[in-house]
């Protein structure tokens, strides 16, 4: 059985910190050393969830875009979010995910700008649902451990 | 690194032309420091005399850093408040000619027997002191702000810019660094771009010295407890006090801890001692603003180094490290801010 990444990773950071680092006598190379663990650990952390959570933060903004299109007067926002909201995320390489979110994120940004300027009801509930989906997107990334 | 000590001998003794030898005994590099390589240097020196030790840091330009930054406005800055109340190394000569070692640099006398790193303070002998460092922290950071920019020679180099105009001055900059640097677009950091934009803070009484980067970590403190030396100061212009202040506040340089900012005394006596050491009444409105500014700035620079390391300029690990976990908490920080404006807005 081959061991999984995220325990590779984890394993492999602890043995850095525990043995490696202490042997060094230099602060600065020990200093390396322990930031590079950290990083392994971060990734491990990553490595489980990486394709999940964008897969839900795309999903969660398209839904957005779904719900504000019809809403929009005619023209090429209200187009560009509809035709956002019908795509799907057909691979789950995270490079792939990662294109997507990067251009569905560019759209969350044209809406949210042109919500906060508009005084409807409609505009305050899509602000909201922006502004929720925001939050969810930071809590979603969040890491379970701050090393500085 | 021998190699580099050597060299750095060697511009000395053209600089100390009295001195018959000098020896580069010990040279380490210090760790930190994204925006400059920083060495510490034991050098010996052999004279009309006798013989002697200096102990000295070199910071040296980076051949990228996470942050652009003026070397020559952080020199005069040591320059400046050398001998004041607000303590710093003594600055000793800076160097612009690339010829001696690549890069320009700069020299200060190293304050020895003291630390800067914030784990520290959790450990003894300096836990015993973290009361009284607070104090001090936050008095100095005052006694900063009351500085009088124009007496220490700072307005001949550093823009002067109207006081109405601070918050758009910074604000403006480091939009244009996450215009610049952003390697994906960055929903939460425009929101909050609009935001202080809408609803800009009232203008400061007059100009301040800014730190740019005054925080835990930044400064030298000795196991008696005293503060020794500010260092850091590459980020120094002039401009609103309360953003000193309010980056200070940061919940990063405490976090998780939203208690105590910079791991030292609570918020309400922090406040208060800076209050009185600047003699300046804070607006809450205004440092309300200067808050949520802080962290975003906070975001630019983890986003500026994201894109340094991601491109291969600079694969110093640090810079994968600021532009990952520091980018996590200043994101879930200010949406935490958006969504307080807002629910203010509905209510």
């Amino acid at each position: 059985m081959i061991p999984e990444v995220d325990w590779v990773l984890r394993a492999s950071a602890s043995r850095l910190l525990a043995e490696v680092a202490p042997a060094l006598g230099d602060a600065y190379l020990r200093s390396n050393v322990e930031v590079i663990a950290a990083l392994m650990a971060a990734a491990a952390e990553e490595y489980d969830r990486a394709a999940h959570l964008r897969v839900e933060e795309n999903r969660a903004m398209r839904a957005i875009f779904a719900d504000a299109a019809p809403l929009l007067d005619e023209g090429t926002l209200r187009a560009r979010l509809a035709a956002a909201a019908a795509e799907t995320d057909e691979s789950l390489r995270v490079s792939d995910l990662n294109a997507a979110n990067g251009r569905l994120r560019a759209l969350l940004i044209e809406l949210h700008a042109l919500v906060e300027e508009r005084v409807e009801d409609w505009a305050a509930r899509i602000r909201k649902a922006v502004g929720a989906e925001l939050r969810a997107s930071a809590q979603r990334r969040a890491l379970s451990f701050y090393p500085i | 690194m021998a190699d580099l000590g050597e060299r750095f001998a060697a511009y000395l003794a053209r600089q100390w032309r009295e001195a018959d030898e000098v020896r580069v005994a010990a040279f380490e590099r210090i760790y930190g420091g994204a925006s400059r390589e920083t060495y510490r240097a034991a050098v010996q020196v052999r004279g009309p005399r006798g013989q002697s030790e200096r102990r000295l840091i070199l910071r040296r330009d980076p051949e990228s850093s996470l942050i652009e930054t003026d070397r020559a406005n952080e020199y005069r800055a040591y320059v400046a408040f050398h001998g004041t109340r607000v303590p710093v190394p003594r600055p000793l000569v800076l160097e612009t000619d690339p010829r001696w070692l690549d890069r320009p640099f700069f020299v200060m006398e190293e304050v020895v027997g003291a630390v800067s790193s914030a784990k520290l303070l959790a450990e003894p002998p300096y836990a015993r002191h973290v009361e009284r460092l607070g104090e001090a922290k936050w008095r100095i950071l005052g006694e900063i702000a009351a500085a009088d920019p124009a007496a220490l020679g700072l307005t001949e180099h550093l823009e002067a810019p109207p006081l109405e105009g601070c918050w758009r001055r910074e604000l403006e900059f480091w939009e244009g660094v996450i215009d610049e640097d952003e390697l994906v677009p960055q929903p939460i950091a425009r929101a909050v771009i609009r935001r202080l934009r809408r609803r800009p803070p009232p203008a400061p009484r007059r100009l301040s010295v800014v730190h740019g980067d005054y925080r835990t970590g930044n400064f030298l403190f000795d196991a008696e407890g005293e503060i020794r030396a500010i260092l850091d100061w590459e980020m120094c212009h002039l401009g609103d006090p309360l953003e000193d202040l309010a980056w200070a506040l940061d919940p990063i340089w405490s976090w998780p801890d939203r208690e105590r900012p910079g791991k030292l005394i609570p918020r309400d006596r922090a406040l208060a001692s800076w209050s009185a050491a600047s003699g300046i009444a804070i607006d809450a409105r205004a440092l309300e603003w200067w808050e949520t500014f802080a962290s975003l700035k906070g975001l630019a620079i983890w986003i500026s180094s994201g894109r340094e390391f991601a491109e291969g300029r600079n694969l110093d690990p640090i810079l994968a490290l600021a532009s990952w976990f520091p980018t996590d908490v200043h994101e879930r920080v200010l949406v935490e801010r958006l969504a307080a404006e807002e629910d203010g807005d509905d209510s």
